[in-house]
């Protein structure tokens, strides 16, 4: 009888390393062999790159360690992914799956919709394509002056080759100087070897084995994709919205609040700016997360405050309304805001 | 009171007394299954989720998050939400049950003897009592979805397609390839726990324990999934594929979920099947 059991329970090992060896993932991947590249030259062909249309999957393993904002659940740790597809000349799709829903963005080149299942609202907005690449008429030139930039601070390598999302690729590696102040260790991207578009950054951090950040493609199919892919109508029920138009000639972005100064350069830049104050009588914005009860009280020759400490950096918020923000330790960011 | 003993029983069994055409065998199983009472309360019970979310919509009309408010207006999305509901704890329920009369009812009632010493192989006596559960589990995806399919457009009504989470708008025929889709998933899951329920059940003789043992399982594979520092378990848990079924919904279709968690689901389907296998070889009664 015993032997049955032995049987039985070989068995079963024997189906579980089954199930570990069909569901799991975890594949070692070997390094490929491709001819060596200098950064100089890496950079240039990504700048002038053209992939065309592709389709893919992308993960995104989130350790920064952020503080859990109401506001914007999604930028607490965790892993997430996204499904893209890509049609070139500014037509894309991007998929953000969640539990009960989804998020979609669509862009058809001119036109820009990004629909929520949850709610079912549909945004629009108009105007120049979203990623405009600044027309590179010496990209050679160009990168080698970024390169030249990189290097007062940092060591630029292009270290090895690695197999990303089954496709080679190059790694190019930043590493700070020895002399920079900073809590990042290393960034790494990875290069298609094939389509020179960035596969995968992963930003690592001292005293740590595991990325705080990684985003890249977890699988990749370059080839024409369909076309419906890229327009879209809003189903019926759904709540149309235009997005605020954007004054023209404004930069895409909001740029820094006026006052705004830096302290240190590379690596450990220090970003010193006034708070926005919320005006009387007046909700704050929508989207700026009420910061007064995150972090730890700090005090130093800045006055008092609370830092908020994260993996990939550390930010100081004062109780007059300063906020320093830099990808280095506490005492940093203190000693650039005393140095106002 | 069995012809062989226990030594015998590991080496072979006389292949004289495997006769009785299985078509025959399995169609018996398969009446008796669906003559019992119980079976049919159980499949009324489940045609009732549908209908209940789809009036609950109807009453309260839009508004609120989550999946379900997916089904006001959008009729076609409420065969899939009942299936992802039912999913959870009432199908397994509904096929754990079955499964547990199938054995362990059986030797409890004390007719399993009988079954064992009828001119029915052992191999044959698994696959007649697979088939039930089989069509339990069948039967309760198939009622969930044409009831759900049938309040979705009576009472939520719609716009005779189904409106994706992706805001896309699939056409009749599409919307049924995709509600198709999630009830033969959903039956795959089933099987992997009526599968792990059948063999759960030839080790006991009380029905009781086969219930508790598979909702117990359910609620704590459902524990330990929602353990971050667990989350290497991930892959081993047949729960942590259920909400692949909501993937339907997207558009394009993504299959790596569904596909991942069919695999996983035939895994414990291969476990169970082998195990009931193993163990109804060498049972005495």
């Amino acid at each position: 009888m015993r032997r049955r059991w032995f049987g039985a329970a070989g068995a079963v090992v024997a189906a579980g390393a089954v199930v570990a060896g069909v569901v799991g993932i975890g594949t070692a991947s070997a390094q490929p062999q491709l001819p060596p590249v200098s950064p100089e030259d890496l950079v240039a062909s990504v700048m002038t790159a053209q992939p065309g249309p592709f389709n893919g999957t992308v993960g995104i393993d989130n350790e920064l360690g952020l503080p859990a904002l109401p506001g914007a659940p999604q930028l607490g740790n965790g892993e997430q992914s996204a499904r893209v597809w890509s049609g070139g000349d500014g037509k894309g799709r991007v998929a953000l799956p969640s539990g009960d829903g989804e998020k979609t963005l669509v862009s058809d080149g001119t036109t820009r919709w990004a629909y929520d299942a949850t709610d079912r609202t549909a945004t629009r907005s108009t105007g120049g394509a979203p990623e405009q690449k600044d027309p590179q008429t010496d990209p050679a030139g160009a990168s080698a002056q970024i390169i030249g930039e990189l290097r007062k601070t940092s060591q630029v390598a292009v270290d090895g080759t690695a197999e990303v999302a089954g496709r080679s690729a190059y790694t190019l590696v930043l590493t700070p100087q020895p002399t920079e102040r900073t809590v990042l260790r290393e960034v790494r991207v990875a290069v298609d070897a094939e389509k020179r578009i960035p596969l995968q950054l992963t930003v690592l951090t001292t005293g740590s084995a595991t990325p705080a950040l990684q985003i890249g493609f977890d699988d990749v199919t370059f080839g024409p994709q369909d076309p419906s892919l890229f327009t879209f109508t809003p189903p019926p029920g759904t709540t149309v919205k235009d997005a605020p138009a954007r004054p023209q000639g404004a930069p895409d972005r909001q740029g820094p609040p006026a006052g705004t100064t830096s302290v240190g350069d590379g690596w450990d830049r220090v970003v010193v700016f006034q708070r926005p104050a919320p005006q009387q009588g007046q909700q704050a914005p929508q989207g700026a997360p009420d910061l007064s009860a995150l972090g730890t009280p700090v005090t130093g020759p800045f006055g008092s405050g609370r830092a908020i400490t994260t993996a990939v950096g550390t930010a100081i918020v004062t109780d007059d309304g300063r906020v320093a923000v830099g990808a280095v330790p506490e005492p940093v960011v203190a000693e650039a805001l005393g140095t106002r | 009171m069995t012809a062989t003993t226990g030594t015998s029983a590991a080496t072979g069994r006389a292949p004289e007394r495997t006769h009785a055409p299985l078509g025959r065998v399995v169609g018996a199983e398969i009446r008796w299954v669906l003559r019992r009472p119980r079976t049919l309360v159980v499949l009324g019970l489940l045609a009732l989720i549908p209908v209940a979310v789809a009036i609950g919509i109807a009453v309260a009309g839009r508004g609120g998050r989550g999946l379900i408010a997916q089904v006001a207006g959008n009729g076609f999305v409420l065969p899939v939400v009942a299936l992802g509901l039912a999913l959870t704890l009432l199908l397994p329920l509904a096929v754990a049950s079955a499964a547990a009369d199938a054995v362990a009812g059986e030797a409890g009632s004390g007719t399993l003897r009988g079954l064992l010493v009828a001119p029915v192989g052992r191999a044959r006596f698994v696959v007649m009592k697979a088939a039930g559960v089989i069509t339990v589990a069948v039967l309760a995806v198939a009622i969930i979805a044409v009831v759900g399919m049938i309040a979705g457009t009576l009472v939520v009504g719609g716009p005779g397609s189904l409106i994706t989470l992706s805001g896309t708008t699939l056409g009749f025929g599409e919307a049924l390839g995709r509600i198709a889709l999630v009830a033969v998933w959903t039956i795959g899951q089933l099987l992997a726990v009526g599968a792990v329920a059948l063999a759960i059940s030839t080790f006991t003789e009380h029905p009781l324990v086969v219930l508790a043992c598979v909702l117990g399982g359910l609620i704590v594979f459902g524990v330990l999934g929602a353990i971050p520092s667990l989350d290497w378990l991930q892959p081993l848990l047949l729960t942590s594929g259920f909400t692949a079924g909501t993937d339907v919904l997207r558009d394009p279709l993504p299959l790596d979920g569904l596909a991942s968690s069919s695999l996983r689901a035939l895994v414990y389907v291969v476990l169970g099947v082998g195990v009931t296998f193993w163990r109804m070889a060498r049972r005495d009664g």
